[in-house]
């Protein structure tokens, strides 16, 4: 910088200026070499020499933002330059309140500690000292200045040297997220250190510089010893595409949310890289996640005039992803009994799920209603309501081990083409509502989920025959004895019974594969089986007393149910026989009958 | 005008050791006295937890690394002995030219010491190895007294960085006048015991 291209005002006019300058390039190479995200990049890579460089003939490349703010050192060059260099290290007591963070109050301790504190100061000679302008004073401004710039260069060296240094170059040169970062503060004042302070640091005091009339003084008061610090990076997960998400035919469909939530790890210091969304130290991290935000309240550091953060603290960032998960977590996490009694499962939504009502009738409100159900979608189980929680298991993420309720002979009554049968309902305690509430409902987790449109068509055709089972297994209950004859039913009741049982047996088959179901389907076999020894007093009875019934003949079936013997039996057809006989000869007609087996 | 001059503190050094040492303070040095427009680059060191600053010249960077391989060439000759390495800053005055002179004089104003304690324990490399290149001298002590000797030599070394920070601002008045877009004031690095043919020239 040549100082003869200076606006010639006055000598003291110039010094003045050449001190205004100092105290900035001062500030420039400290925070250089302590605030990484005000240090360039590539400092080799920009070759232009800017009007600051040449002042003092150090070139430093872009003065940062803050040191345009600091015009009032140039409105009172007598107040100190205070400069903090404040060690930010994340604590360790994270707050598990959910109140906290959805309030905004800061759930996590920092702790903030000054390592470096450089004074920077211009005294001038006591008052009563006129200075006037004198011929030697036309090159004391001069002198002034070629001292500042050889005092400059060891400034630039010794902040090279000095300890803080070393976790500058940690910052800078990892990429990774550290516990810790450096900000500074830049004031006129400061509170003094404590006793315990001033112990634990070392004070170097540069040579004066002379600027007549007065001096330049700076000094530093630093902490020798940082190993105390546990300065170190963070570990956590980098961000990762996550190949196996939930919902795939592929994993483990019995994955579900962990009702514990490690915190610990959430939040980092992303200094260097914002991690997208999905980039979480949890188990499951799913997209849905990521619609919830919650901007993270600054942390603001008490007494301090001046503060400047760089744009990596965690304070300042909006929202960081981890931070961000972690809030939408926490209502997870709340509400963890309630998962651990359903077991959602993604990708199901429980918005659209026949059986969501029932669970989420206690959310308190619809968003968080929206919540958990973008959160923890379910998997449409069986049409149940009312009797979900006898039949359904707690395992919702597998529906082929939904355990559902046996077939029905009574199925066979109603249609099956009709999925909303109003004689069903009789004995069902939901309102018709929620039935035509499955049926869109089925279809809406057709058209919500593509991926799963296969599994969720199944489901579909399924749901409409077990439903209807499931309305005649209510009927089961009047049946006090599976081999009671049915009054109502008609004669070849049971062959279409068998026929309609089968397809019931068929269509469930299709649509649950498990062996709750197969457990099901079995039992109902048995319960609507046809007897396996059949009673000849029975089945003949039966068509003897219809063909006595058509021709009139009554008879009392109270014998037909007592033990007899075999020579009893045998007594009674040769009776039966004779009259056969009698009749015969009386109309003139001959029967062939059968002999009994 | 008065000549400062500046003994450093004492080094003790293994032979492998010596480029790394003196390219530090040599450059440190010289930083110090470029009083012209200077890019600054930062250089770690790699065998020491140490960063210096160099005038991010190439062409000086080239010839100091010169004088440090004739200075290892010199001590590979004289082995086990304690040597100094002086740099030497002038000013050129014409003297009244004659009819069969026309000399130029040098006034130092100002002369640094660095003393070396090579150790015994050394290779002699033949050649000349890359100036970039460390090589790693394994010796025979063990590994904990190798470590403890590298980190007091570590110590020494800031210490003698603080010693030239210290001095330089102790002592400004003696330095000449800035010159327009003059960078390096005049300087030659020397072996007292064994004068160097290279000086530095404007």
């Amino acid at each position: 910088m040549d100082l003869h291209g200076m606006a010639p005002h006055s000598e003291s006019g110039k010094l003045e200026q050449v001190v205004s300058q100092f105290l900035l390039k001062s500030l420039h190479i400290i925070l250089d070499s302590r605030i990484p995200s005000l240090h360039p990049r590539d400092p080799t890579c920009d070759s232009r020499v800017r009007k600051s460089d040449k002042w003092f003939n150090l070139v430093l490349g872009d003065r940062p933002a803050a040191l345009d703010n600091l015009n009032f050192w140039h409105r009172n060059l007598m107040d100190p330059m205070i400069i903090d260099i404040i060690l930010v290290q994340q604590g360790t007591a994270i707050s598990t309140s959910v109140g906290n963070l959805l309030s905004g109050s800061p759930g996590r301790t920092a702790t903030e500690t000054v390592i470096e504190r450089w004074l920077v100061q211009f005294e001038s000679p006591p008052r009563g000292i006129a200075s006037q302008p004198s011929e030697g004073s036309a090159a004391s401004y001069k002198k002034t200045y070629k001292k500042s710039i050889i005092f400059l260069r060891s400034l630039y060296l010794q902040t090279r040297l000095l300890p803080a240094y070393r976790i500058f170059k940690q910052l800078s040169s990892s990429s990774q997220p550290f516990n810790f970062d450096i900000i500074y503060k830049v004031s006129s004042f400061s509170e003094p250190f404590s006793r315990v302070e001033e112990e634990m640091m070392k004070e170097y005091r540069f040579v004066p510089i002379e600027a007549l009339p007065g001096r330049l003084h700076v000094s530093v008061t630093y902490r020798p010893q940082l190993s105390e610090f546990n300065l170190q990076p963070l570990t956590t997960m980098p961000p990762k595409i996550i190949s196996d998400y939930v919902g795939s035919p592929a994993t483990d469909p019995l994955r579900y949310f962990p009702s514990s939530y490690k915190g610990d790890r959430a939040i980092s210091f992303p200094s260097k890289v914002m991690h997208s969304p999905t980039s979480v130290p949890f188990q499951r991290p799913h997209s849905w996640t990521s619609g919830f935000h919650k901007p993270v309240v600054n942390h603001h550091l008490a007494g301090s005039p001046t503060v400047y953060r760089t744009s990596q603290m965690s304070y300042d960032s909006p929202s960081p992803p981890m931070e961000r998960i972690q809030n939408h977590r926490r209502p997870l996490h709340q509400r963890a009994p309630f998962y651990d009694e359903c077991q959602l499962s993604p990708p199901f939504s429980p918005s659209v799920s026949p059986s969501t009502p029932t669970y989420l009738r206690n959310s308190e409100s619809p968003r968080q209603t929206r919540a958990s159900s973008e959160t923890a979608p379910v998997t449409i189980p069986s049409p149940i309501s009312g009797r979900s929680s006898r039949y359904i298991s707690p395992n919702f993420s597998d529906p082929s081990k939904l355990s559902l309720p046996p077939l029905s002979p009574r199925s066979t009554r109603l249609d099956n083409s009709s999925n909303e049968s109003p004689s069903g309902m009789r004995l069902i305690k939901k309102p018709e509502a929620s039935r035509a509430d499955l049926g869109s409902a089925g279809q809406k987790v057709l058209k919500d989920n593509k991926d799963d449109s296969g599994r969720f068509s199944g489901l579909l055709s399924s749901r409409s025959s077990s439903k209807l089972s499931f309305q005649d297994d209510i009927d089961d209950c009047d049946f006090s004895c599976p081999f009671d004859v049915d009054d109502v039913d008609p004669p070849d009741s049971r062959i279409s019974q068998n026929v309609d049982w089968k397809r019931n047996l068929e269509s469930t088959s299709m649509g649950r594969k498990s062996q709750d179901a197969a457990v099901g389907v079995l039992v109902h076999m048995l319960r609507t089986a046809p007897p396996l020894r059949q009673d000849s007093s029975c089945y003949s009875s039966r068509s003897l007393r219809a063909e006595v019934e058509n021709d009139g003949v009554a008879t009392t079936a109270s014998g037909f149910f007592m033990p007899r013997r075999t020579s009893d039996a045998l007594e009674e057809l040769r009776s039966y026989r004779e009259m056969k006989d009698l009749l015969l000869s009386k109309s003139g007609t001959r029967v062939l009958t059968r002999e009994p087996p | 005008m008065n000549c400062e001059v500046c003994q450093l503190k004492e080094l003790e050094v293994e032979h492998f050791e010596i480029r790394e040492v003196l390219r530090c303070i040599l450059h440190t040095i010289v930083f110090h006295r470029a009083l012209g427009l200077v890019r600054p680059k930062v250089i770690d060191l790699e065998l020491f937890d140490i960063t210096y600053v160099q005038c991010g010249d190439g062409e000086l960077e080239k010839k100091i690394d010169e004088k440090i391989e004739q200075f290892i060439s010199w001590v590979e000759k004289h082995p086990n002995k304690k040597s100094q390495v002086c740099i030497s800053f002038y000013e050129v005055k014409n003297k009244h030219p004659s009819w069969f002179t026309n000399k130029t004089e040098r006034l130092y104003w100002e002369q640094w010491y660095i003393n070396l304690n090579v150790s015994q324990q050394q290779k002699v490399h033949s050649g000349k190895s890359h100036p970039s290149k460390i090589v790693v001298d394994p010796g025979g002590n063990s590994l904990e007294e190798r470590s403890a000797r590298r980190a007091a030599l570590e110590t020494s070394l800031r210490e003698v960085l603080f010693q030239i920070i210290k001095f330089v601002n102790e002592k400004k008045d003696h330095v000449p006048p800035i010159s327009d877009g003059v960078v390096y004031f005049p300087y030659e690095v020397t072996i007292p015991r064994w004068i160097l043919s290279l000086i530095h020239e404007i």
